[in-house]
Order: C-alpha cells, then sequence, then structure tokens
C-alpha cells in the first residue's frame, strides 16, 4: 500500500483478472466489501436452490427447536426455519436497497445537475429542502412518512429513495457549479449543443464520481433503516422474511433464552450493511487516492 | 457585537426554522392515512358518535384554522393533549425527557471520551496497524444496528451471566426515585446521599450507557481522523515542525486546532442521536421521551407526534447556540462576526 502513486499511473493499462487484482490491491477494504455484497446477492438469487424449507412453512411440532441437524439455525416461534428465512431474507434487503439507490439518483442526478448549471430559484429550492430533510432526524422522519403514507413494501422503497434523494443532488450540484464556467462546457455551448445535451452528455459524465462512490454508503443505510421500521413494526410485517421484523419477532424469546431466533438475521444484516459499507469506503479511496494518502 | 446581541440575532433567525418544522409535521401527519377518529370511536362507533369525536378533537375545522389555533396554543406554552393518554402533551415531554437526556449524556459522554482519542491516535499513522483496526470497528459501528447488538447483549450480561438486572427501566422496583434536582436518577441520587438507589441507578445504566455508546463512538472515530489528518497536513503543523519543535509540542498545537471541529462534529450528531436512543429506550422499557415519541408516531398520535419533533428540533437549535458558544470561548480566532 505504499506504491499508492505507481499503482495509479499503471491502472489503466490492467486488463481482466489483473485489473481485478490491481484494484484489490489498492484499495482492500473495497475488495472485502465487494466480496461480502457478492456472497448475499448470491444468497438472494439462489435463496430457494440453498434454503432447505419454504420461508413461511411451518413445522408445528418444532416451534423454537434450538439450532441441529434439522434446523440449522433453529425454529422461531411459529415453527418457521430460521436458516431459511434468513436465506430469503437477502431477497428483502437487496429488493429494497436497489430500486430505492435508483430512486435515489434518477431523481437526484438530474435536481443536482439543473440545480448546479442553471442556479436561480430551483437551486435555491434545492438547498432549503436540503436543509429542511437535514434537520429532521432521518429515522423520524422515515417512521413518520411510512406510518402516514401507509404500511406497504413499495411505500418504504418510495420513501427512502425520496429521502436521500437531496444528498446526491447536493453532491452533483457542487461538482457542476465548478465546471459551469470549464472550457469544455462553453466550448459546447459555442457549438450549439441543446442544453439537455451539455447537461446529460458533458456534464454528467464529469460530475458522477462522488455520487457513485456514495451510491454504496446509502444502500447500505437504506438496508439499515428499513430493518429498523420493520424492527419497530412498520412496514413489513412478520411472518415475512424480512431480517428485521425477523429480529422483532425474537426480541420476545431474549429473555427467555432462545437466542437464535433475533442473533441470526441480525448477524445477516450486519453482514450486508458492513458490506455495503466497506463497498463504499473502498470506493472513496480508490476514486480519491489522496483521501487515503493524506498525513503521509 | 457583543454576545448578547449575537444570541439575541440568533433566536431570531431560529424562529423559521421552527416554524417550517411545526408546519411540516403538522401537515404530514394530517395528509397521512392515520384516522385517530376511527381509532377512538372503535369498530361499534356510529357516525353520530364519530363527528362528536372529530368535532371534540378539532379536527373538523379546516386545515389552517387548526394550525392557527395550534400556533396560538404553542406560544402560550400549550402542545395540545395526547389523545391516547388524554394527558397534556407538555407534561408528557417534561416528565420523560429526563430519562432519555440521561441516557443520551452518559452515553455521549463515554463514546467521546472513547472515540476522540482512539481518532487521534489513528490519524498519527494512516494506514498502520492501529488505523487498519479502528476504521474496521467504526465501520461495525456504523452496520451494527442499536435494538440488535441491544438483545443480544440482554441475552449475554442478564440471561446468560446474570451480571446486568432485568431491561425494565431505570431503577430496581425496591428502590425509591431521589428527590428531583437535575432529573437524572443516578446524579439525584449521589447528591442527596442515598447509596442504594444510587447503586440500582447506575447498574440499571450500565448496560444501555455502553452499547449507545458504541453507536455514538464510530462516527465520532471516523470524523475525529479525518479532521486530525487535516490539520496535521497544514501549514502551521508544518512550520511547527520545521522549526524543530518537539514532537510533543507538535502535537499539542495539532491538537489544540482540532479540538474545535470536533466539537462542532459531535454537536451536529446530537439530534439524530437524541432519536436514535429511542430505539434502545424501547429495548429496555426506559420509559424516555423517545420511546413515547416512537409510540405517538405509530399510534398517529397527532400532538404527542408534533410536540415530539418539535422538542427534536428546539434541542438542535439549541446545542448549535451552545456549540457556537464554546467555540468562541475556546477559540480566539473565531469572531462573533462568522
Amino acid at each position: 500500500m505504499t506504491d499508492v502513486a505507481v499503482d495509479k499511473s499503471a491502472a489503466p493499462a490492467f486488463t481482466g483478472i489483473g485489473r481485478v487484482l490491481g484494484v484489490a490491491r489498492r484499495s482492500p477494504t473495497f475488495a472485502i466489501g465487494f466480496a461480502i455484497v457478492l456472497v448475499f446477492a448470491l444468497m438472494a438469487i439462489f435463496a430457494d436452490v440453498i434454503a432447505p424449507y419454504g420461508p413461511i412453512e411451518t413445522f408445528a411440532r418444532q416451534v423454537l427447536t434450538p439450532p441441529g441437524a434439522e434446523f440449522w439455525f433453529g425454529a422461531d416461534g411459529n415453527g418457521m426455519d430460521v436458516f431459511s428465512r434468513v436465506m430469503y431474507g437477502a431477497r428483502y434487503a437487496f429488493g429494497i436497497a436497489v430500486p430505492a439507490a435508483i430512486i435515489m439518483l434518477v431523481i437526484g442526478v438530474p435536481l443536482g445537475l439543473v440545480a448546479g448549471y442553471k442556479g436561480g430559484m430551483l437551486d435555491e429550492i434545492v438547498l432549503r429542502l436540503m436543509d429542511v430533510l437535514r434537520s429532521f432526524p432521518s429515522i423520524v422522519l422515515a417512521l413518520a412518512v411510512v406510518a402516514a403514507t401507509g404500511q406497504s413494501l413499495v411505500n418504504v422503497v418510495l420513501v427512502i429513495g425520496f429521502l436521500d434523494a437531496p444528498i446526491f443532488a447536493r453532491l452533483v450540484r457542487s461538482e457542476v457549479l465548478g465546471l459551469r464556467s470549464s472550457g469544455f462546457v462553453e466550448s459546447a455551448v459555442a457549438a450549439g449543443n441543446p442544453t439537455w445535451r451539455i447537461l446529460f452528455v458533458h456534464l454528467l459524465p464529469n460530475s458522477i464520481k462522488g455520487a457513485t462512490a456514495m451510491i454504496a454508503v446509502r444502500m447500505a443505510w437504506a438496508v439499515r433503516i428499513s430493518a429498523t421500521l420493520a424492527f419497530i413494526g412498520v412496514g413489513i410485517q412478520a411472518p415475512t422474511p424480512e431480517w428485521g421484523a425477523m429480529i422483532r419477532q425474537g426480541s420476545e424469546f431474549i429473555i427467555s433464552g432462545e437466542w437464535w431466533v433475533a442473533l441470526f438475521p441480525g448477524v445477516a444484516l450486519v453482514g450486508v450493511v458492513l458490506g455495503f459499507n466497506l463497498l463504499g469506503d473502498g470506493m472513496q479511496d480508490l476514486l480519491d487516492p489522496r483521501r487515503k494518502a493524506t498525513g503521509k | 457585537m457583543t454576545v448578547r446581541s449575537f444570541l439575541l440575532r440568533r433566536l431570531v433567525l431560529v424562529v423559521p426554522i421552527l416554524l417550517g418544522i411545526t408546519f411540516l409535521t403538522f401537515m404530514l401527519v394530517r395528509i397521512g392515512e392515520q384516522d385517530p377518529v376511527a381509532m377512538l370511536g372503535g369498530p361499534m362507533a356510529d357516525e353520530a358518535s364519530l363527528a362528536s369525536i372529530k368535532a371534540e378533537l378539532g379536527l373538523d375545522r379546516p386545515f389552517f384554522v387548526q394550525f392557527g389555533i395550534y400556533l396560538g396554543n404553542l406560544v402560550q406554552g400549550d402542545l395540545g393533549d395526547s389523545w391516547q393518554s388524554s394527558e397534556r402533551v407538555a407534561d408528557e415531554i417534561r416528565n420523560r425527557l429526563p430519562a432519555s437526556l440521561e441516557l443520551l449524556i452518559f452515553s455521549v459522554l463515554l463514546g467521546s471520551l472513547v472515540g476522540v482519542p482512539v481518532g487521534l491516535r489513528s490519524a498519527q499513522r494512516p494506514n498502520g496497524l492501529f488505523d487498519q483496526v479502528s476504521r474496521f470497528v467504526s465501520l461495525l459501528g456504523f452496520s451494527v444496528p442499536t435494538y440488535w447488538i441491544a438483545l443480544m447483549a440482554i441475552f449475554v450480561f442478564f440471561f446468560l451471566l446474570q451480571w446486568a438486572p432485568a431491561p425494565l427501566g431505570r431503577l430496581d422496583i425496591a428502590a425509591f426515585p431521589p428527590p428531583d434536582v437535575t432529573g437524572s436518577y443516578l446524579i439525584d441520587s449521589l447528591i442527596s446521599g442515598n447509596w442504594s438507589t444510587a447503586y440500582s441507578a447506575a447498574s440499571q445504566l450500565a448496560l444501555p450507557v455502553i452499547l449507545f455508546s458504541i453507536i455514538v463512538a464510530a462516527p465520532i472515530i471516523k470524523h475525529t481522523r479525518a479532521i486530525s489528518l487535516e490539520v496535521l497536513a497544514s501549514d502551521y503543523v508544518r512550520y511547527a515542525k520545521a522549526q524543530g519543535l518537539r514532537p510533543r509540542t507538535v502535537r499539542r498545537i495539532a491538537l489544540r486546532n482540532s479540538i474545535t471541529p470536533i466539537l462542532t462534529f459531535i454537536g451536529t450528531e446530537l439530534t439524530g442521536l437524541l432519536a436514535a436512543v429511542s430505539l434502545i429506550e424501547l429495548i429496555f422499557a426506559w420509559g424516555g421521551m423517545g420511546q413515547w415519541g416512537l409510540n405517538a408516531i405509530l399510534l398517529g398520535d397527532f400532538a404527542a407526534v408534533q410536540g415530539y419533533v418539535l422538542v427534536l428540533a428546539v434541542f438542535s437549535v439549541a446545542v448549535f447556540i451552545v456549540i457556537d458558544l464554546l467555540v468562541l470561548l475556546l477559540e480566539p480566532r473565531a469572531s462573533l462576526r462568522a
């Protein structure tokens, strides 16, 4: 890790597997995060293959069976297999994080582009919106909006996506502000490009860097907050095999010693959130080598 | 500008922010699907009784009239009544806020006492072993859900080891609350010299405070490290080194310049933490404002939700003003004009 500068100049020459190894060497954080997220993604895709039982298949005689050969992670209070439910839970984690991230980008990025390029009223509105959203603690806002707008998976995704869109708007906006009067934009204007072309063809690729590094971090937040909502009992309800809802079910057995109902979905939740966080942290290192090397 | 006129100006600037937040919350709870009239009436209520409940709550009036009445009462310190308990919201908050603050303040103190030194040490040798480990631990703290780690800790320390008391509130059932001075059971019982109550309060506090301080410390480690790295790379630190000052002296100069941004950062975190502490309260049956606020949101208790959000907003505004004043005291370069 001492040869950051050398790696950087050599990076474009990497192809295929060499490139992958190069990235892994430059940021082990990124590589570990990527590996973790990949494992959970595979878990989500192949949940029905891996899981020995259905996610809401009940075994009435096996209620609260401790982990063992038959139920690897034990059985919960409804006699459902915790292992199978944890596997299926990955689908909810990605099923929330991925569409929420798309909403954040689809709303936030164009808003930031236009606000930064045009300035004026729209810019003012985006900034004020950001201020207001920041003054609310995110958990209270998300909880209040989901509770008010109706409790469904779709609403949870929409609320998370909308709440985070201003973050991307602000990131892109600040980049665009710096680029607005640069040479390539001015020549694009002089060449007679329409505004949408300048925004999306010329400015977008040059201002998206900060936002890409942020995606993984916000996806981590999306998984976390949706699970928190489900734990409180808002949005996704039991017996849906969502990790937060499963921890909620497990919480009543903690004092009586049936730890496995709450433990395993929590481990999965920590794993996937940590994976996304490592990925985001590593991405920031890769995109901004100075960040890591500062102080050296 | 004197400190007094600075404070006055800040207080005037605060009014539109609080008004905006009040209005947004007011609107948000009302446009939603939650219907307190149907909830209060129950499934057997007929049209007439539903209408009378609606009139009693004032919900039959136009939106802006309702908001006007709410503001008018607010100015007189009346936050309305909770519909679940029919208590006054202001009283409910006054009774519960100290419990939340006790948890929050002890956790933030502990989290800062651990997080700041760890962050500073990390910045001394970036990418060294200590730094790698502390960065990973900090990311882990970002990733662990508060409620889950609390449940696991209760299992280990209450069920298995029996070190911690039952997670059922702020005091043992056998102990009496101490006379109210600061609102913190621990401090109040120490002041009044009631050792057994103090012991009970401390043992109830220990586990939630330690757990929550992990959540508090994670972002503090991350930002202290970043702030310290920036200061260490600054011209004045380089100048100090070039002068041949002893490393200890250089570190002292760097530390002095890191304190204010770190303090500001901790301040910005506090409001979010006051909201987040509600999850810990929920699990330890703490009976604080956060637990009550969560419940109010779930039940669509409009006046209570409005009161809860307003208190969070006032708290955040107050913290910022206090931080600004602290920065003024600590930082000779800062001026009231800035």
